[in-house]
């Protein structure tokens, strides 16, 4: 459950910017718009229309009783059907289109710019609120510019016509109906408020009884164990009774809101009744007039309250729009110069022609880490690993691990100092070149829904059938593959659900030796796998590591043990340094830490 | 009868509130069709010398000499007959609103207890993000159909029905060529809706299809980039796009057709009666009044219609959610006939030959385990992952019920002592702890909210946690969980045991709940702890030695049998497992070549 209902809430000053900006995407299929907002201007036009050709035919047929023209009436409601058919299919079409390529465009911007930004935005930005953006901001911001703006379209032009065709009929009669206008504002902005503040209070309630049920569901045992049945349901039921309370409040408001209307126009047609038939009696206006302006005013109070909602939504989709182009222009803190793009593409375009071949030399030069927010993980660190050398990274959490890794990724750049690939400042070559030549074997593994084999050719997309079962049997997963009933094409479910840890691990493990990468991460699991299974994951590493410069976040002793190099790290500093022989009989942190944390693990081997 | 009986059973005590806002909704549709003839009054009546078309009761109030005196009065009566209107409306409303909210209200919380007493066998296996989905999303569709669409339903069939009363009051031909279409005008709505059901889910597919496309690329970020997958990414993403937008373009399509054709149908109607009614008028058969009243009655049908297929033709999805809603309903209750005995618990604790094993799984988890704790004493039990231990504390508590066998509290059956009792008395510190989104003082304070201060915080001191939430920048009032600072492992386990601390219980078990604790602070937790619970009888599940070996009596589970029991020297001469494991721990001289040995 993501809790983001705070921001949903923020309504800002009108920026005139932010709706130029979005203008500028429906370039495009402005035409849409454009055919929508004319059928929208045509089906005004009708409304305003309609009620005339009754009133002509009350006056022309009724009251004179003459037949010849009947056929007119007959034929000008023919062409209504026609029209309004065909208005309301083309609007429906147009402002559906708007609606949808909009919303097309925004979220296929987003997601490029997704795929563009570092890491670091990744971390500080959470995937609910990133979901959120794409989902349903987009949706409310392409809503409303389609539909929404049609409809305003079409409420503003009707009520203007209306008011146009009532001058033009009478004017005394018309200035009556005008008189109304001002409270109908008054009491809509009124209202308007009232409600949406109290339509606020209860989505934040909703969200609440949402956190509490997720609460009751995850902590059901704790809750069963302390016996806090009781407490908790008090605590819900407060969450209840103030849904209750906010939402019986909201219906008075909302239920207040449409009578008061109904009664404002009703005040309007006493007068009409009154005036206008007085004018009638005495022959001043003919009857179709009567009838025709008491038509008017229904149809004239109809578009005010959509008007109202209109505008408030307008409103509420500023902030999406301020939330989704913030996304589509945060710029990537991490990118290619222009000069590297020019010569060797960048993380999205390739020039492979242009790539030098990797070797997988890594060097840390006076290396400097610290997060934005301003904490130091790394200070001058200095690291030279030769090309097919295995690095074992050891230490606590908060050690410095993952950041190392993540600095050779270039997920991460260093704050000072230089990271050398092959001897050159991998800054200047492309980030595709770099992770085109990179494997990632992360603790767990992250499969993407689809085939198992779908998932192994992640690795590389330009690999045959054959390189991957090969593949998949250099890692030992081949055997339970094809214990599937579909084999490699067994859908995983999503996120791998389908798959036990251990199966997944391996299939990521193919993934990996699939993309045949220079430099190997490996980010071992410290979850538990059945004896059969580990066996064929420890196999598996062997397999992988064979020939690659690679690092390994380290949690297996056998792996540990078999690294070329053991770098004991603390506060972002290497402490010790050296293969497990010279570790062990060093008797230091290695050591403690060997005996300590490894001890399950031998102590269950062993027996 | 079955799908009644369903709806029924929640709106149970507020019949009397439901059919109060029936009638009033009847009532008002009633009167909405007389507004018309307000009008017809005027033309027919006061114009000419027709029989007034409003029922008695209104006309009753109308009066006057002049024809200008007649006018004001009938606007006037108009005005107050609208006041009248409006504010029956209002309150139906209200009445609505009081009756769909106390509805909800009532469903979330006999949803939310009955979760909370449904067994801990059913919580393990749910998904919680699906009951959640059951629990709001579900609830809120129950609550829209019967607030909003069932009485949408009972006002379009009485406008309907009674607009067509009162054309038939005015002209009888004209009220039968005014009905020839609206058949058609529901049917046409009601099979598109129930048609369109089916491309709707299409179209839902096709979006669900995008977002786990754009959720699995945001999740999975560092394998997309770590692969340089950035470019392929961005085009399985514009696929499952593109196909959601032709998805939802064939709706559109439809959609506009639909709404395009039933205007086209609506408006023959229209021009069928209005033709009709013209021509009726020049031969005397219809009043000009009658006429302009039909100009509004046939709007009152012709629209309604399609509104009514519509609702009727999207039917289904209240069932469904209802079904689901049941489906958690239908699971008994774990507290439902338990005993209602009390008794005073003293800590003596007897397991004698339990055996476990989950009805669908045929590989027992307990073979025929017993042990006697006496008061006071601590018992530790080691094992390895699968032998059974969490299995033997959940049944101790009876969160799982023994299958074969009994276990004895002060030597009653437990099966015969009230499971919130039971539990009240025996406390379990957790290894992953549950912590409420409160703050961390409420947190520790959960079981005795009226505790002191100094309470709390002695608590907290004692469990090695004072000086961590020292380090937090709101401190005791911290919130934790997921809107505020998560905590970690260790901190959690501490909490956990602090909050136990406030509580007297006479059996404890500690489930591995140091384990994320380093040993240094976890044997200084427990002696500060052993002097605490002096007279406490305290299990302790562990895979730590140095955690075990100051035990009273240490159990050694493997594959669900007991394989040693005894204190901590008579464990290490049996050179069993325990003495095993106490070997590897404690020697001081690794032999290097033993040990990669024992890897391969």
């Amino acid at each position: 459950m993501n809790y983001i209902d705070e921001e949903e809430f923020t309504e800002s000053k009108f920026d005139i910017n932010v709706w130029i900006k979005i203008f500028k995407m429906m370039g495009p299929f402005k035409k849409h718009l454009i055919l929508g907002i004319l059928s929208a201007v045509v089906l005004a036009i009708t409304d305003a229309v309609y009620p005339q050709i009754n009133r002509y035919a009350i006056d022309n047929i009724a009251v004179t009783k003459d037949l010849t023209l009947l056929p007119y009436f007959i034929g000008a409601y023919v062409v209504l059907m026609f029209v309004i058919g065909g208005m309301v299919y083309s609007f429906i079409i147009h402002a559906g289109q708007v609606q949808q390529k909009l919303s097309y465009t925004l979220r296929k911007q987003a997601f490029e710019k997704l795929q563009k930004l570092p890491f670091s935005y990744y971390d500080k930005t959470p995937v609910g609120w990133i979901m959120a953006r794409m989902t349903s901001d987009s949706r409310k911001l392409s809503d409303i510019l389609s539909w929404g703006m049609i409809d305003l379209s079409w409420g503003l032009l009707m009520m203007i016509f209306i008011t146009l065709f009532m001058f033009l009929t009478n004017w005394q009669l018309a200035l009556i109906v005008m008189v109304s206008i001002p409270f109908l504002i008054f009491v809509s902005v009124y209202f308007r408020k009232k409600i949406l503040y109290s339509y606020r209070k209860i989505r934040k309630q909703n969200s609440k009884i949402t956190g509490a049920f997720n609460e009751g569901i995850t902590g059901a045992k704790t809750t069963k164990t302390l016996v806090l049945e009781e407490q908790n349901f008090n605590d819900f039921d407060r969450l209840t009774s103030s849904m209750r309370r906010h939402s019986i409040r909201a219906a008075i408001f909302a239920g207040l809101y449409f009578p008061t209307i109904l009664f404002i126009a009703s005040i309007t047609t006493g007068f009409i009744m009154y005036y206008g038939g007085n004018e009638a009696a005495v022959g001043m206006i003919e009857i179709g007039v009567l009838y025709v302006f008491i038509a008017y005013v229904g149809s004239f109070f109809e578009p005010v309250m959509q008007l109202a909602n209109i505008l408030a939504r307008f409103q509420q989709a500023q902030a999406s729009a301020e939330r989704l182009i913030s996304l589509i222009e945060e710029e990537p803190e991490i990118w290619d110069t222009d000069e590297v793009i020019e010569t060797y593409g960048d993380a999205i375009t390739f020039k492979r022609d242009n790539w030098e071949k990797l070797h997988g030399k890594i060097e840390f030069r006076n290396v400097t880490f610290k997060y934005s927010k301003g904490e130091t993980v790394l200070e001058n660190f200095n690291l030279t690993v030769n090309a097919g050398e295995a690095i074992a990274l050891v230490g606590h959490t908060g050690a410095g691990k993952s950041t190392i890794v993540n600095l050779v990724c270039r997920f991460y750049e260093p704050t000072s100092g230089k990271i050398l690939i092959d001897d050159k400042d991998y800054k200047d070559r492309s980030l595709g070149w770099l992770h085109a030549n990179l494997g990632y074997v992360l603790q767990s593994p992250h499969l993407f829904s689809g085939t198992i084999y779908d998932n192994i050719k992640y690795g590389n997309q330009d690999a045959t059938r054959e390189e991957i079962i090969e593949a998949a049997i250099l890692v030992e997963a081949h055997d339970f593959i094809v214990t599937f009933e579909d084999g490699y094409e067994t859908m995983v479910g999503e996120g791998g659900a389908r798959l036990s840890v251990g199966q997944k691990q391996l299939i990521s493990f193919a993934r990996a030796l699939i993309a045949d990468p220079k430099i190997l991460i490996l980010d071992e699991a410290t979850s538990s796998v059945d004896t059969k299974t580990e066996k064929s994951i420890q196999h598996a590493i062997d397999t992988l590591l064979n020939g690659r410069t690679s690092f390994i976040v380290a949690h297996r002793l056998s792996t540990i043990v078999k690294a070329d190099r053991i770098l004991v790290l603390d506060k972002g500093k290497i402490i010790e340094a050296g293969t497990h022989k010279e570790l062990i009989t060093q008797k230091g942190s290695y050591y403690q830490l060997y005996t300590n944390q490894f001890i399950d693990e031998t102590g269950q081997k062993d027996a | 009868m079955k799908r009644l009986k369903q709806i029924l059973k929640w709106i149970y005590g507020y019949k009397k509130i439901y059919a109060t806002t029936v009638v009033l909704l009847i009532a008002l549709q009633y009167f909405r069709t007389l507004t018309p003839l307000f009008l017809t009054h005027i033309i027919d009546t006061i114009f000419g010398d027709e029989p007034s078309a409003l029922p008695k009761f209104i006309t009753a109030l109308f009066g006057g000499d002049t024809v200008q005196e007649q006018l004001l009065i009938v606007a006037l009566v108009y005005v107050m007959y609208t006041l009248f209107r409006v504010t029956i409306i209002f309150l139906r409303r209200f009445i609505n609103a009081k009756f769909t909210e106390n509805v909800a209200y009532n469903m979330r919380n006999t949803l939310y207890t009955h979760l909370q007493d449904l067994s801990f066998t059913y919580h393990s296996h749910a998904e919680t993000g699906d009951l959640i989905q059951r629990c709001t999303t579900d609830v809120e569709t129950f609550r829209v159909f019967i607030g909003e669409q069932m009485i949408e339903i009972f006002r379009l069939f009485f406008l309907v029905s009674l607009t067509i009363y009162q054309m038939s009051r005015v002209n009888v031909t004209m009220t039968l060529f005014s009905v020839i279409i609206t058949p058609i005008i529901f049917l046409a709505a009601f099979i598109y809706f129930s048609y369109v059901k089916i491309i709707f889910r299409r179209v839902e597919d096709a979006e669900a299809k995008m977002t786990t496309t754009l959720q699995e690329s945001v999740t999975g970020i560092r394998v997309v980039k770590a692969f340089a997958s950035e470019q392929y990414e961005i085009d399985q993403f514009d696929k499952k796009s593109q196909t959601y937008l032709k998805e939802d373009f064939r709706l559109l399509k439809l959609m506009a057709f639909f709404w395009g054709g039933t205007d086209f149908i609506i408006f023959i109607q229209y021009a069928i009666t209005l033709s009709v009614g013209i021509y009726l008028t020049t031969t005397g058969a219809l009043t000009i009044g009658g006429f302009v009243a039909f100009l509004t009655f046939i709007g009152m049908i012709v629209w309604p219609m399609r509104q009514l297929g519509r609702i009727v033709g999207e039917f289904g999805k209240t069932t469904v959610a209802l079904d689901r809603i049941d489906e958690i309903m239908n699971n008994p209750s774990e507290h439902k006939d338990d005993s209602t005995n009390t008794l005073d618990i003293q800590g003596h604790i007897e397991f004698k030959d339990v055996h476990f094993q989950f009805d669908d799984d045929n590989k027992p988890l307990l073979r025929g385990v017993s042990f006697d704790a006496k008061q006071g004493e601590s018992i530790a039990i080691i094992g390895r992952t699968g032998s059974g231990k969490s299995t033997l504390i959940n049944l101790l508590v009876r969160l799982l019920e023994v299958s074969k066998g009994e276990i004895l509290v002060d030597g009653v059956p437990i099966h015969q002592i009230n499971k919130k009792h039971l539990r009240k008395n025996v406390g379990i510190i957790m290894q992953e702890p549950f912590l409420y989104s409160r703050t961390v003082y409420d947190n520790i304070g959960i079981m005795d909210q009226k505790a002191p201060k100094e309470k709390v915080y002695k608590a907290a001191t004692i469990a090695a946690l004072h000086d961590d939430i020292g380090g937090f920048e709101r401190g005791y009032e911290t919130i934790v969980g997921e809107r505020g600072v998560t905590l970690s492992g260790g901190q959690k386990q501490r909490v956990a045991i602090a909050r136990m601390l406030l509580d007297d219980k006479p059996v404890l078990i500690f489930d591995d709940s140091l384990s994320a604790v380093d040993t240094e602070t976890d044997i200084q937790i427990r002696r500060a702890l052993n002097k605490y619970w002096k007279d406490t009888t305290v299990f302790i599940i562990t895979h730590r030695i140095t955690s075990a070996m100051e035990a009273d009596k240490i159990i050694v589970l493997e594959e669900g049998k007991i394989s040693e029991i005894g204190n901590h020297e008579e464990l290490l001469k049996s050179k069993g497992l325990y003495s095993h494991l106490w070997d590897i721990q404690t020697a001081i001289e690794i032999d290097l070549s033993d040990l990669e040995k024992g890897d391969n």
